[in-house]
Parts: C-alpha cells; structure tokens; sequence
C-alpha cells in the first residue's frame, strides 16, 4: 500500500487524480490539498508515502515546496507534476530533490509507475543531455555553479554545507537561490 | 526600433482641411464688401474678381489632389501668392487679409510644434516685407492708433500659428495615446485567455486524459477509448499552439512591414530560403497591425515548412485607407484538403474575418507557389 498526498490547484485534476487512484489497488489518495497553506497539515496528519505535488501553484512553487519537504527528516518521496515536463524542468526539479518528473499527459499507468517508484525507492528522473545542463548553468553565476554540479549528483545538503564551508542553514538558502533561478518560465499569468 | 515618429508627419490631413476651407471661405466673404466701402476702382474690381478666383481655386485644387495639402512646396505657392495679391493692392492694410492668414493653416497644424512656428515666423516676415515693398508710411504709423494696427496686423499671423500648432501637436499626442492604450487593451486580453487556457481549460483535459487512460488501463479498452485518448491529447498540443502565440507580445513600436523583415530574417537564418520583404505600412491600428502580421508570418512559415519554396516575397501597400498585403512563393502548394492540420488556413481566414478584410489564397501544385493576399480596410479604425 502505497499512501498518495496529493497537491493540485485545480479541482479537475484533484478529482481525477483521487478517482484514478482509488481503483489502483496498491494505490490509496490519502488527502488532496490545492497550495501550500494545505500541505504543512496534511503532511502531518497523513504522513504519506509519496506527494504528488503540482509545479504550478498559487504562492510559492513545487520546486521551492519539494525542498523544503526534502529537508524534512523520514521526507515522502515528492513527485513533481506539471502539463510543461521537460528536461529543464526536471534539472530544476533534481536540483530541489524531487524523486521524480511527471507530464500531465502522461497516461495513468505512467502516473502508477511513478508513484510506485523504482526498486530501494531510487530517484527515477533521467540524466540531463550535456546541453540542458550547461544551458542551466547559463542562468547561474560563477558562484552557484558548482552547487548545481553538487545538487545533480544528489549530494545531501549537509555534505554540500561541508563542501562550501559554511553553516547548514545557510547553504540551504544558497540552494533556495539556485532553485529560484532554475524555475521554469511558465505561461502569462500561471505563475 | 522605431523607424517612424508619428508626430513628424501628419497624421491625417484631412482632419485639419475643414478648418482651411472655412477661413479660406471667410476670407474670401470679406473681399467684396471691403473693396465696395472703399469705393471701387477698376484695377480693385480686377483684384478682388482674382483673389475670389484663387480662393475657389485653390481650394477645389487641394479638395481634389489630397497628396497636395501636405506639400512643403504648395504651402510656400500659397502663401506668396496670398502675399502677391496684397502686394498687387498695393496697401498694407488690405482687404485679402483673412485670405493671407487662411494660408497658414495647413502647414501649421502639419509641421511638428517648432517648424510650424517657424513657418509661422516666416510669415510674418514675409508679410512685413511686402509691407515694406508697397511701402509703408513710416510718419503715418509712429502715431499711437497707427502703430497699434501695424503691430497687431503682425501680431495676428503668429497667435494663430501658435494656437494651431499647439492643438494639432495636442491631437497628435492624443492620438498615439490612444493607439497605445489600445495595445495594451489588446496585450491584457491576451494574458488573459492564456491564463484561461492554461489554468482552466488545459486542467480539464489533462484530468479527462488520465481518467481515459485508467479505463484503458483496466483492459476495458476499447477502441473508442483509444481515439478519445488521442482527441484529447491532440487537444492540449493544440493549446500548446495557441498559448505559445498568445504569450509572445504584440510587437511594439516597430512597423508592420519591419517586424515582418524580422520574422523573414529569422526564418531565413533557419532554412535557405530566400525572402523579400517590400514597401511598409508604419500608422497602423494595433488590432490590424497585429492581425496583418500573424497572417504574413503564418504564410512565410507555410512557405519555408510545408511548400518547401525556394524563394519567397512579401508585399506591402499601404494607401492610409486599405493595407494590401502580399505573400507570394515558388513552393509547392499547399497539401491536398488544406483547410488542412498544421497550416494555419483557418486561423489565417478568422483573422481577416476580424479585420472585414478579403483574404484570398490561390494554392497551384506542382511547384506553381502559393500566394495569399489580404486587403484589409482601414476606414473605421484609423480615424477619429
């Protein structure tokens, strides 16, 4: 039995998703909330398995919200899910310690296999070609750059605060601050 | 880019004509009755039937030939021929005056603030020296009375330079207000249904398709399903489509026929391509200018991707009353029911339904090209 947190703020793909769910056996949507205000509760109460959490929110985004979900201890796997999926978006979504990248229009049993997650609940996003990769490092300055060589191969946030020499909240902060230029640009208005 | 200031050219001339007509007409009204309380000598008679004439003439000449009202050129004849009739009177304290003035109003209300003052100026220099030259009384005018005429007499051409001048810039300024509080009307519309789309209606979808394809999952499929699965991911390439035109601006500042070239260049950098871009329209309405430049762009794109032409060439013919736009290639047609997936005909025909513009496309195969030619009215948006 796998426990699914889910967050989306339209209430179509909230409706969808739990109905999907509920007649997957192994599968149990244990809560839906639409933004942030909803998720610090019901991560709480449901202590789920896995979020499946909407890149496009109202406030803060998927990315910012999966790190800060990922720095929890005993954090659920977080599966960003978004209709704009792409290899920048999955560089990003690494970046934030997502376990996973989803397109909207993928069919349901994509959105099973995902959920369920691949054997010892290894990260299932595939490496970047060489060209997203620099093409992000672009938006980076000098300084922040090696931070993303160190975030893609999944270094834990303390040993990135080792690295850089310098107390854990505040590589935290450097880290919010690569994520933040990472973002995706969204359509007029979605953001 | 901004190749084209609308302030330094006039924005329509015909705006300002009826005020021409009227004091030219006034002008002309006072004549008769000034050269009859000045008992008539036959040479007068022969001036004023002149001045009459010129007055008809001229303007029934710049009624006619529009071009002319904005000439450099006709304004100078014009004013020295008011001048000459003054001249001819052989008095500075003339009957033609209201006519001589009457010369000043088109070129001022054309001419950006400070050449038309300077015309203005102009002017009035010119009506001192034929003052001069008729000669002027200097003993008479050193008295109080005298003076004051004299003075006023060449007071009057620069008040009404300046005050026409100053209003006519005022329209302008309004006018360019105007267009871009339009555009930008424009602009939030956009956000707007690419915010709709996107939040809403592409949701939906992607709810519908995931619970389709659970059915399909469940082995309930059948192949009904497996079109609807297909319909609905269609659907959201669609909106993909649509929202990626709905997010990329209208273009600012620059003319139609100048964003028009960059699109070519830019297609032309993609593919060998050659494409010509010819003659501008740069006052255009926002909606049309926006409306015009998605349907050029659709059929050079259509040009390069789907006909594969060789060569392509644009033309643009700008009248200030219709746009003609031209789009013509040496390709190899459109495919075969081309109302046809990917090519943009039908979006290209809603867009010149909203203008009320004819778009005509004539597609001949076999490497006879495709030429799509739009004509567009621009008679109910383009004045006030």
């Amino acid at each position: 039995m796998i426990r699914v947190l889910i967050i989306d703020d339209h209430h179509a793909m909230r409706r969808g998703l739990e109905n999907v769910l509920s007649e997957t056996p192994d599968l149990v949507p244990v809560a839906t909330g639409s933004a942030e205000g909803d998720l610090w509760h019901l991560l709480k109460r449901t202590a789920p398995d896995v979020v499946l959490l909407d890149y496009h929110l109202p406030g803060q985004d998927g990315l910012m919200l999966c790190h800060r979900i990922k720095s929890l201890t005993l954090a659920p796997r977080v599966i960003i899910y978004s209709a704009y999926a792409d290899e920048s978006l999955e560089i990003a979504a690494t970046v934030a310690g997502a376990d996973g990248v989803l397109n909207k229009n993928a069919p349901a049993n994509e959105l099973f296999a995902a959920l369920r997650g691949g054997p010892g609940d290894e990260p299932a996003i595939p490496a970047p070609r060489a060209e997203a990769l620099s093409a992000a490092a672009r938006k980076l300055d000098d300084g922040e750059r090696p931070l993303l060589g160190m975030l893609m191969q999944r270094t834990p946030l303390p040993d990135v605060a080792d690295a850089l020499g310098l107390p854990l909240d505040e590589a935290a902060s450097r880290v919010r601050g690569v994520i933040g230029r990472l973002r995706v640009r969204v359509p007029a208005g979605a953001e | 880019m901004r190749p084209d200031v609308p302030g330094a050219r006039p924005a329509d001339p015909s705006r300002w004509f009826g005020l021409f007509l009227i004091t030219r007409a006034a002008g002309a009204a006072v004549v008769p009755p000034l050269l009859i309380l000045q008992d008539l000598t036959s040479t007068e008679y022969l001036l004023g039937a002149l001045a009459l004439g010129y007055a008809g003439a001229s303007a029934l000449l710049l009624a006619r030939v529009r071009v002319l009202q904005t000439s450099l050129a006709v304004w100078v004849v014009d004013c020295l021929a008011v001048l000459g009739l003054v001249v001819a009177y052989g008095e500075w304290r003339t009957p033609f005056y209201v006519l001589a003035i009457s010369a000043l109003v088109l070129p001022t209300t054309s001419l950006p603030p400070r050449r038309a003052v300077a015309f203005g100026a102009g002017f009035t220099l010119a009506y001192l020296a034929a003052a001069v030259i008729v000669g002027v009384d200097w003993e008479e005018v050193s008295t109080t009375a005298r003076m004051q005429s004299f003075g006023a007499m060449l007071l009057v051409p620069m008040i009404v330079t300046v005050l026409l001048a100053f209003a006519a810039h005022l329209l302008r300024r309004l006018e360019r207000e105007r267009q871009r509080s339009e555009r930008l009307a424009l602009e939030a519309e956009r956000q707007r249904i690419a915010w709709e789309l996107h939040d809403s209606a592409k949701q939906r979808i992607h709810a519908a398709h995931l619970l389709l394809s659970a059915v399909s999952d469940a082995n309930l499929a059948s192949r009904s399903v497996e079109l609807a699965l297909e319909e609905l991911r269609a659907a959201t390439a669609d909106m993909d489509t649509s929202l990626r035109d709905l997010r990329e601006p209208l273009f600012e500042g620059a003319s139609l026929g100048e964003a028009l070239r960059q699109w070519a260049q830019r297609l032309q950098a993609a593919s060998d391509v050659r494409i010509d871009v010819v003659g501008d329209a740069p006052t255009l309405p926002a909606f049309t200018a926006a409306q015009a430049y998605r349907i050029g762009r659709e059929a050079l794109t259509n040009a390069v991707r789907h006909a594969g032409a060789s060569e392509a060439e644009v033309v643009l013919d700008f009248t200030g009353e219709r746009l003609n736009l031209l789009i013509r290639d040496d390709g190899t047609g459109l495919p075969d029911g081309a109302a046809g997936a990917g090519t943009g005909l039908s979006s290209m025909r809603h867009r010149a339904e909203a203008l009320g513009a004819e778009l005509d496309i004539v597609s001949r195969g076999d490497g006879g090209g495709t030429i799509v030619a739009l004509d567009a009215p621009l008679a109910e948006t383009s004045r006030t």
